[in-house]
């Protein structure tokens, strides 16, 4: 600034040319007389001063910043000095007030800039942060799924582990009387070879060697150990349904026949006062990762058996399946303790388990809603505490 | 730093402190206080309900020994929070403030606030507030309640600017407040503008000048 507003008035200032024209004109016109305006120092700013003219100072603070000149009587030159000075004055407060305000608005506009540039700085900062915040969202949100991946990985396994300690189980007991009629039938064979040596009494050995009982009994035998070695090969087939969990491709399958396999693989293991009832209604096929839902099922078929072990009474597993309108209805109940509303809300919640610690993940269910999720499906389950539990999957064919 | 111009010396004094703490009042006791042909008008601009909009100015002035005119010109600004910017531009290139407070306890909020606006407008538009010469005003005396002096005196003990006790209304204590500021304004400029060297001026005449 500080132009106008801090310099002590001048009459360059106060008045401008054609300002000045104006107002020494009026004033001229008034005193009827040749007038001049004198600055301090006596020079001419405006008219031509008369010889014999008065001189009156015009004063606006302090010092006079010039002088009207005329000659006229000196009460006149003084009224029109006063009236002079008046008009210098209104100017004066004019110009110092227009230029202290044109100062405080640039004042204020600075400010404002100065604001502005500091929430444009915060604006970044924030946006930075908000960057880095989604990065390590981001971060933690790969971290929890390499851990589920894990921990169904795990669930994966320690299932696979009982499912094999089952299938040990039921094939062994094939194999043990399959071997044993074999041991049978090579004491049967070396029986015909004692009835070779004996030929010419042969009517007489074949009595004592009880050949009409071999015949009978080796026919039964190999009957028997086929029978055994096509139900092993039966279990061998159900597993393959199992073997391809981590294989992940679709395909076009009847459900029914995974549940068949399921329930046929689970049979083995049944606690004693457990039986599975199954009735399998027409299904459309369906194109799914067949391992994956076998994986819900066997999940969803040993909660039940293990809800009947928990009631301290026989049970049954109910499996029903059906075609309903969209796709695929699969139910599965038991007779078994059922659930608490409290449990019945946190059932999904992974590792929420009522079992002791090591004798579940609490992870089946989770697992399983994810899978079914996955297919595009739902699954609800329907609890009566104390009187049993019904899980039913529904997906879209 | 003071404009000298020919024969003329202009020191720049701004009254500055809170809405209504008295900073007009000081200017008009002040005006009926020094000799008629030292002073000019005192120019009040656009008040709006007793409230100052702009500034006021009062020129002042005496001649030295030495034929130097030493011209003042004593300016008030806006107490008002909002006329910031005004108080900026007015204060711009300020050679000695004095700071009214306004005495009643219900006011210390606003006097610390504007003291610190002080503070940051001074180095905002350039002045060095730790050099710069100010006095502070305790104004409003008549009034309560109010800190004894000798409260405020303990509780401003740290600080190097002088202070003093007004009653504006009544002129009570204008006069001394100007003549501090004059004092300090002399201690600072002296030694540059060679006020006793070269144009007869001690301490003593300086504050004559105006208030004798």
């Amino acid at each position: 600034m500080n132009d106008v507003f801090d310099r002590s008035p001048c009459l360059a200032d106060l008045l401008p040319g054609p300002l000045l024209e104006q107002v020494c004109g009026h004033m001229a016109a008034l005193l009827e007389a040749d007038t001049a305006l004198l600055d301090p120092a006596g020079r001419v700013v405006w008219g031509t001063p008369a010889a014999n003219a008065e001189r009156s100072p015009l004063v606006l603070e302090l010092e006079p910043i010039g002088h009207l000149a005329a000659p006229v009587a000196g009460s006149r030159l003084q009224a029109a000095a006063a009236l002079l000075r008046d008009i210098l004055l209104a100017r004066h407060r004019l110009l110092m007030a227009s230029r202290l305000h044109v100062e405080s608005i640039a004042a204020d506009y600075a400010d404002l800039l100065e604001q502005h540039a500091a929430l444009q700085a915060s604006e970044a900062r924030y946006k930075e942060l908000s960057a880095e915040l989604e990065q390590r969202v981001a971060a933690q949100v790969k971290l929890l799924d390499e851990r589920q991946r894990q921990l169904y990985q795990a669930e994966n396994l320690a299932s696979l582990g009982r499912l094999a300690a089952g299938v040990a189980h039921e094939i062994n007991n094939p194999i043990g009387f399959v071997r044993s009629n074999l041991s049978s039938f090579a004491i049967y064979l070396q029986k015909f070879a004692a009835l070779k040596e004996r030929l010419n009494d042969a009517a007489a050995a074949w009595q004592a060697l009880e050949i009409d009982y071999l015949l009978k009994d080796g026919a039964d035998l190999v009957t028997e150990s086929i029978g055994g070695i096509d139900r092993v090969a039966r279990i061998v087939g159900d597993l393959k349904g199992f073997s391809n969990v981590d294989r992940a491709e679709e395909e076009v399958v009847d459900l029914n026949e995974n549940l068949r396999q399921v329930v046929s693989v689970l049979q083995g293991q049944l606690p004693a006062g457990v039986s599975i009832d199954a009735e399998y209604g027409q299904l459309p096929r369906l194109l799914c990762l067949p391992g994956h839902l076998n994986q819900v099922f066997v999940n969803i078929v040993r909660n039940g058996v293990q809800a009947i072990g928990d009631s301290n009474r026989p049970g049954v597993i109910t499996i029903r399946t059906q075609a309903v309108d969209g796709g695929i209805e699969v139910s599965v109940g038991d007779s078994g303790v059922g659930m608490t509303p409290e449990q019945r809300e946190r059932a999904f919640d992974p590792f929420f388990t009522t079992r002791d610690v090591g004798k579940g993940t609490g992870l089946g269910l989770t697992v399983a809603r994810d899978i079914v999720q996955a297919h595009g499906g739902r699954l609800a389950i329907d609890s009566r505490f104390g009187f049993g539990t019904t899980v039913t999957l529904f997906l879209p064919a | 730093m003071p404009e000298l111009d020919g024969a003329r010396l202009t020191f720049k004094l701004v009254y500055y402190g809170p809405a209504r703490s008295g900073k007009t009042t000081n200017l008009m006791r002040l005006h009926d206080l020094v000799a008629p042909q030292l002073k000019g008008e005192l120019m009040t601009l656009d008040t709006q309900g007793d409230r100052t909009l702009f500034f006021d100015l009062l020129p002042m002035g005496f001649v030295a020994p030495s034929g130097l005119l030493i011209k003042f010109r004593v300016f008030t600004v806006p107490g008002q929070v909002a006329h910031d910017g005004t108080r900026k531009a007015v204060l711009s290139r300020a050679d000695g403030i004095v700071f009214v407070a306004d005495s009643q306890v219900t006011e210390e909020t606003n006097n610390a606030e504007s003291f610190r606006n002080l503070a940051e407008n001074c180095s905002r538009v350039g002045l060095d507030f730790d050099r710069l010469p100010v006095v502070v005003q305790f104004n409003k005396r008549d009034l309560s309640p109010i800190l004894a002096e000798q409260e405020v005196r303990q509780r401003w003990a740290g600080v190097s600017w002088p202070l003093t006790f007004a009653t504006a209304l009544s002129g009570a204590g204008v006069a001394e407040t100007f003549a501090l500021l004059l004092r300090a304004l002399y201690r600072q400029f002296d030694p540059e503008l060679q006020l006793s060297d070269r144009h007869g001026l001690d301490e003593a005449a300086f504050v004559a000048g105006i208030l004798p």
